[in-house]
């Protein structure tokens, strides 16, 4: 591995990793608030 | 309070732009790495990022042993999770720097072996949180969480204590370290902005923590008046 695609190999880690955490946030946020729902109209 | 965690938001966004080009466009190409000596501006950002955030989990766990509150648990759940994932991007960032640098990917040196112990233990956390059973996890969790945390100084000064593969510290390592004036600026606007992003994350990850609380409570009670009828 060169050092320019170590660079660029690693920057795209860190941003997949970040991007990726968010993205599963918002999953479980979206859950959640639908399960929210479903309880409210459940009683 | 939501229109000033958006602006935080927004300023943590320009942050990162900013700091992204001062890392890759400005801050001098170091002579005998070259362009790879760049992964130093994400990689110590986010172990420094890791740190803070373990801090923080310490210091919750702490106040829930004591106060026994539902939000200081879920500020500690929220920093264990941000924390291992700053904390795997430490691990993956760390090889791929070796690689071209020392021409391995790995080796049981100080630092590595004693960051691995760490992410190993944040994740141990995580796992007691999500699969233990009874009322007890949120305080085994604490208690877990504060003995966990011995190992952040032992991380930080193992590169002092043994001199081993891993470089000698860059700050505050004696009379031969520190940085370039223009590496240094890089480096401070990239710990602000990692540090920035962190704080995002935390306070996401807190909002859901307490979110599925509620969600759990709800259910909790509607199971109790189930039973009662």
């Amino acid at each position: 591995m060169t050092g320019p695609v170590a660079l660029k190999a690693a920057y795209i880690v860190t941003w997949v990793i970040l991007l990726g955490y968010l993205g599963s946030l918002f999953r479980r946020f979206r859950r959640v608030r639908e399960e929210m729902k479903d309880l409210k109209r459940g009683g | 309070m939501k229109q000033l965690f958006i602006a935080f938001v927004v300023l943590t966004l320009g942050l990162l732009a900013f700091s992204t080009y001062q890392a890759l466009f400005v801050a001098p190409t170091e002579q005998t790495m070259g362009d790879v000596q760049r992964i130093f501006y994400y990689h110590v950002p986010s172990a420094w990022t890791a740190g803070v955030c373990f801090f923080v989990n310490f210091l919750a766990s702490v106040v829930y042993l004591w106060k026994r509150n539902l939000a200081s648990d879920a500020l500690a759940a929220a920093s264990a999770e941000v924390g291992v994932t700053f904390c795997t991007i430490v691990l993956i960032t760390g090889p791929i720097w070796a690689r071209p640098v020392w021409g391995i990917w790995w080796t049981w040196d100080a630092r590595l072996t004693t960051t691995l112990v760490l992410w190993l233990i944040y994740v141990s956390y995580l796992v007691l949180r999500r699969f233990s059973a009874g009322g007890q996890t949120q305080v085994l969790a604490a208690a877990l969480a504060i003995f966990g945390f011995v190992d952040v100084p032992i991380v930080y000064m193992s590169i002092r204590w043994f001199r081993t593969q891993h470089p000698s510290p860059v700050m505050g390592g004696g009379e031969n370290s520190g940085l370039d004036p223009a590496m240094l600026h890089a480096f401070f606007w990239n710990l602000a902005a990692f540090t920035c992003v962190g704080v995002v994350l935390m306070v996401v990850r807190y909002r859901l923590q307490m979110l599925e609380e509620k969600v759990e409570a709800t259910h909790a009670a509607a199971a109790l008046q189930g039973d009662s009828r």
